[in-house]
């Protein structure tokens, strides 16, 4: 057998390259909080997770939509309307759970469409999600108009994105929830181990005897579901719903987050709880950098940058 | 023909992951002289042929023209240096006129880089009429059949006016007069002093057009003859190895079971599908293995899609044991248990970055879940027992899949059927770019198969292989199976002359 | 080169929309409503039609919008702030645009990374980057000062072409604007560059069939980062138009104007799977996006309706893009069966 010389150091460039973003979060961490020491305050901490909760939400949600080779654009808008659906629910006096199922129900209704049209009708997933982007943001003006709509006295509604338990806000609970659920699908689940083999190889998978399509709809849905929820969360935080939340470079934000976290803009690997990761590392970088008083521009700058240094080396890995 | 090479490779050595495809290959061409190429798949032909175009570089070794070390891995360099290729896959760009893909990236222009489409015009009439090949110029070539679009591949190698012509499989989707004619133009660029390599699976071509053949096995040249000094019998013995030659003659020694038990599991009649392949009629019994064999383009393997309930049929019936069946989609398929292992298992086979245990089970996750739960213990057991019958190495059934060998990697994706214990196996191409000893073992597992009462259905060019394992014979020519032999009553040389019955 | 059942379809569909406007639409069959069309949407054809170059090669660019921004940031500073004259400027802004484009490209062929993703990251480096150098909070005074250069003010413009060709007694006019002749400009400069040169011939073989192109001894890499240089020039020349005509620059100019460029180019047939399409379709594609607005909001219809109909447009465009090479298939499996 002919021997490879040299495979010792790349294999070792790799098991750096793969743990990347836990190092270079470890590495931030320590700079803020030698430059700031009141980063490191549990209020801090807690703000960040509270912070990035919506994001964190729509990017777990979101993170299965990629692994197949797909993208979600349309997330920002199904924020907007989630939020609408719910006011005007609660303004019909609705019990609780019907004003949040109507709410959930638009954003798994907008991925579902999504999906069956990328699935089905095999057009390409950027131009249908933008399109549906610009449908949704039209219908979620034309239903709530340009004005704010208060939330006023409803404190069980408020509760959800404003309220504390055990000393935590209460939206950090659903994340946390959320966040497992997708990391147990992803991993304890015949879908997420479908998902994945989607990803990576779609004919085999079609060759294998999946229901492709049926699985890729699903995906968009659960995207839409999670946009959904960080649509009523936010609403509920802020006591207020408006056609325009989620303003363009939500989705970007979202996305950046999910490829960060290593997920491959290609499909197939991928994985819930590195999204996670991205998403704490976008949040920790951001709230550092407010710390800092690093001003708004840099912090563009920065994001830019990181995106791009940890995908050239994601690149380099595979 | 003393001139001095025009083109020589020295230890050439490719290797991909751990595959070695190329080993230390010397391979030389001079003025004039028209050399065959051949060996199984995965011989390491097509390795060889993208070293010499710059398509890859090697990972060892260096490329001489005319005597000249030349830079590798870079075909534009190849190209000005004069060497041309046919490849075996479309190399055009679908959406772009004949014209354009003839001249693609070295269209004659004007002062700033203005297409100068008269003279490019004029250059490709010429081209045509010097080679008697009439084909609309302005057509769209994604428009055009795929016979035509050989073509185009055709001229576009010519067009270059190139010193070394490579010629990978030029023939496989030809009809019989353009082989004929591509073999005329053959002689007439040997008279220029073209140097020629020509691959090919047919014999047949090789002992009317070749001078000198390389014979090559395993990724290494093992034999270098004038064609003139070399008889048939020597050819495949070579191509295909002492021991495995040995093997298939023990083989033939063994009992084989044509008709298996008499069981019909698969009855196709009069099947046909418009433009790709017409009333095809057979019968798959319980216990035997069937192959069916022909030429690249004798549509076999849009049979086995269709079969598989990839593509539909328009005419003709099907049935599964006794049943008519009319699959939608694959999920059918395999429900009345049909298993199908595809011939590119990269891109159709296998999920290369997940694990051996995941891909072992992909075609059985109804069975490995309780409720919502995957129970990936259970997926680890039965990949283990997997693994351990199908001897794959390394027995690590967390190993991402692209990390193993291509025989081991053809075995996982035989073994994802097994679990099923499916009642009608279709293998297309089982043991391409697999090395000997895995063939071996996958044709070990395939007679297992078979003894346990599958009914199994293999498309295979390799006919070393066909002869080996097969209880029936079918020989497939453009699109019809025209007949099906019993194994033990049938030679070589007979299958050799019916599959090329089209081309000779 | 062929003209393309696509192609067709799109100038019918552009036709019986004017025809629908001019009909059910008031004030839609008028000069002022035409000189609105032109003076609004020949920008958005100009960034349709850079978009469409990396759209070829198999790409995306989601930057333009923040070149768009960061060029005009440029412009404002150069001419309040350090008093360029503005035929200075102008050279200077087109070059910062393609270098800017030129980076993209450089992302995408020398680190590999996804044209999507590459671009997303730049959308945001150029929008911080335009904060950054922005005059308007360098020196606050500034931001209520117009910009008065004649060179750069010069591009908004409009001529009486109605008056030259004497025509005016017959019908009504619109008065053109300029960026609608540097629209056109660019429009045959780019068209004859893509079907007439060697570099639109890799263009679409680049697109078409990358490892073919790159066999064929083509410098891919170099086609790439061209494309997206291109489409970067495309964004500084919009925002050169946008400041002459805001006589100002925000740090926020151009933003999403990627997602209607990225709209515009494949309702023009510009196909997401390379290799197919011109630069007609995109900027007719500009102009019939801007009809649909116009005339719906001349018929009274909500804003966001428009943002609907936008959306179905699209959805239908990439739809019917999608039944064509369908079509096409079942067609080629049929003259198979001929053949065969």
């Amino acid at each position: 057998m002919s021997t490879i010389n040299g495979t010792r150091s790349p294999q070792i460039a790799q098991r750096v390259a793969a743990n990347a973003l836990p190092l270079a979060m470890a590495a931030i961490v320590v700079v803020f909080a030698i430059a700031q020491p009141a980063f490191l305050t549990p209020d801090n901490l807690i703000g960040i997770v509270r912070q990035v909760a919506l994001i964190g939400i729509m990017a777990t949600c979101m993170t299965f939509v990629i692994m197949t080779g797909g993208v979600d654009l349309s997330v920002g808008p199904v924020l907007a309307i989630a939020g609408l659906v719910s006011f005007y629910c609660l303004q019909a006096d609705l019990p609780l759970a019907v004003v949040i199922l109507a709410g959930l129900a638009v954003g798994v209704l907008i991925g579902t469409f999504n999906g069956l049209v990328i699935a089905f009708l095999q057009l390409p997933p950027i131009i249908v999600t933008l399109a549906t982007l610009s449908i949704v943001r039209g219908s979620a003006l034309i239903l709530g108009g340009p004005e704010q709509h208060l939330i006023r006295n409803e404190p069980a509604y408020s509760f959800i994105g404003a309220g504390s338990l055990f000393g935590l806000p209460f939206s950090i609970y659903i994340f946390a929830l959320v966040a497992a659920v997708m990391i147990f699908v992803q991993r304890r689940t015949p879908l997420g181990l479908l998902v994945t083999a989607i990803g990576d190889n779609e004919r085999a998978a079609h060759l294998s005897g999946h229901r492709t399509r049926i699985t890729k709809t699903l995906v968009y849905a659960i995207s839409g579901f999670g946009a959904a929820l960080a649509g009523i969360i936010q609403s509920s935080q802020v006591h207020t719903a408006l056609a325009t939340y989620g303003p363009f470079g939500t989705e970007l934000d979202v996305i950046a987050a999910v490829v960060l976290g290593g997920t491959s803009i290609m499909g197939g690997n991928g994985s819930v709880a590195r999204t996670l990761l991205g998403v704490f590392f976008l949040g920790i970088v951001n709230n550092g950098m407010n710390i800092l008083n690093v001003p708004i521009d840099i912090q563009l700058i920065a994001k830019g940058a990181i995106i791009v240094i940890a995908l050239a080396i994601a690149a380099r890995r595979s | 023909m003393d001139a001095p090479a025009i083109l020589r490779g020295v230890g050439l050595t490719k290797i991909y992951g751990n595959l070695v495809a190329l080993r230390d290959a010397d391979f030389s061409l001079r003025p004039g002289e028209v050399r065959a190429l051949i060996g199984s798949n995965g011989a390491g032909k097509s390795t060889l042929i993208k070293v010499f175009t710059g398509a890859i570089a090697p990972t060892l070794g260096r490329v001489e023209i005319d005597g000249v070390a030349a830079p590798l891995g870079d075909p534009s360099e190849m190209i000005r240096r004069g060497i041309a290729c046919i490849y075996q896959h479309s190399n055009l760009a679908p959406a772009m006129s004949v014209l354009d893909n003839i001249f693609l990236g070295r269209q004659p222009t004007r002062r700033f880089g203005f297409v100068d489409s008269a003279r490019q015009r004029r250059e490709a009439r010429a081209l045509l009429e010097r080679h008697r090949i009439a084909i609309d110029l302005d057509a769209t070539v994604g428009n055009l059949p795929t016979v035509k679009q050989k073509e185009v591949e055709i001229l576009k190698a010519l067009a270059l006016d190139a010193r070394v012509i490579l010629m990978d499989e030029p023939t496989a989707w030809l009809a019989a007069s353009e082989v004929a004619k591509l073999h005329d133009t053959i002689r007439m660029l040997k008279t220029r002093a073209v140097g020629i390599v020509y691959i090919s699976h047919v014999l047949d071509e090789i002992f009317a057009v070749c001078d000198t053949m390389t014979i090559m096995r395993d990724g290494r040249v093992i034999a270098e003859s004038a064609v003139a000094d070399i008889d048939r019998p020597r050819v495949v013995h070579l191509m295909v190895g002492e021991k495995l030659a040995r093997e298939s003659a023990e083989a033939a020694h063994e009992k084989r079971h044509p008709r298996g038990t008499g069981e019909i599991r698969m009855s196709a009649r009069d099947l046909t599908k418009r433009g790709v392949f017409t009333e095809v009629s057979f019968d798959l019994h319980a216990g035997e293995i069937l192959c069916i064999t022909g030429l690249i383009g004798s549509k076999r393997t849009e049979l086995l899609r269709t079969l598989f309930g990839c593509d539909r049929f328009d005419g003709g019936t099907l049935q599964i044991d006794g049943r008519t069946a009319a699959f939608a989609s694959p999920t059918g398929a395999i429900a009345a248990g049909v298993g199908f292992v595809p011939e590119d298992r990269h891109r159709e086979g296998l999920m290369l970055d997940m694990t051996m245990t995941e891909n072992l089970a992909m075609a059985t996750l109804d069975r490995f879940h309780r409720g919502l739960m995957l129970q990936r213990r259970r997926m680890s057991e039965a990949a283990r027992q997997a693994i351990a019958s199908l001897s794959i190495q390394p027995p690590d059934g967390s190993r991402p899949v692209k990390l193993l060998s291509g025989g081991n990697q053809q075995k996982v994706l035989v073994g994802k059927w097994l679990n099923r214990a499916p009642r009608i196996l279709i293998l297309d191409e089982p043991t391409v770019g697999v090395d000997v000893g895995a063939k071996a073992e996958i044709y070990r597992i395939l007679r297992r198969e078979r003894e346990r009462g599958a009914a199994i259905l293999v498309v295979s060019s390799d006919l070393e292989e066909v002869f080996t394992i097969a209880d029936r014979i079918g020989v497939m020519v453009a699109g019809r199976l025209v007949r099906i032999h019993d194994a033990d009553d049938c030679r070589l040389q007979d299958i050799v002359r019916e599959i090329g019955g089209a081309a000779a | 080169m062929t003209i393309r059942p696509a192609t067709v379809a799109l100038v019918l569909f552009f036709a019986a929309t004017l025809a629908f406007f001019s009909v059910s639409a008031p004030r839609f069959a008028t000069a002022t409503n035409y000189e609105n069309l032109m003076a609004g949407f020949s920008f958005v054809a100009i960034l349709a039609m850079g978009q469409a170059f990396p759209i070829l090669v198999r790409g995306i660019d989601l930057s333009i919008g923040a070149i768009v921004g960061l060029v005009g940031m440029v412009v404002f500073d150069l001419t309040l702030i350090f008093h360029v004259p503005g035929y200075v400027i102008l050279p200077v802004a087109l070059v910062v645009g393609m270098l800017a484009g030129a980076l993209n490209g450089v992302l995408v062929v020398v680190l590999r990374l996804q044209p999507f993703i590459a671009t997303l990251a730049t959308l945001a480096a150029y929008r911080g980057l335009t904060y950054t150098i922005s005059g308007r909070q360098l020196v606050p005074g500034l931001s209520t000062t117009p910009i008065t250069d004649r060179w750069i003010v010069g591009i908004e413009n409009y001529f009486d072409v109605g008056g030259w060709l004497g025509v005016n007694k017959l019908l009504a006019m619109p008065w053109f604007p300029l960026s609608f002749f540097i629209m056109l400009a660019l429009f045959a400069l780019f068209q004859t560059l893509v079907l007439a040169t060697r570099f639109g011939r890799d263009l679409y073989a680049v697109g078409g069939n990358y490892e073919a192109a790159r066999l064929a001894g083509i410098n891919t890499g170099r086609v790439i980062i061209t494309a997206y240089a291109l489409s970067g020039l495309c964004a500084a020349i919009a925002a050169l138009i946008m400041v002459a005509r805001f006589t100002t620059a925000t740090e926020a100019l151009g933003t999403g104007s990627e997602l209607t460029a990225i709209a515009a180019a494949v309702i023009g047939g510009v196909s997401l799977a390379g290799g197919i399409g011109s630069m007609f379709g995109p900027a007719l594609g500009a102009f019939l996006l801007g009809a649909v607005l116009l005339g719906l909001t001349l018929q009274g219809v909500p804003q966001f309706v428009q943002q609907i109909i936008t959306g179905a447009i699209l959805l239908a465009a990439v739809g019917y893009d999608r039944l064509l090479v369908v079509r096409r298939q079942r067609r080629l499996a049929a003259n198979l069966a001929q053949a065969g």
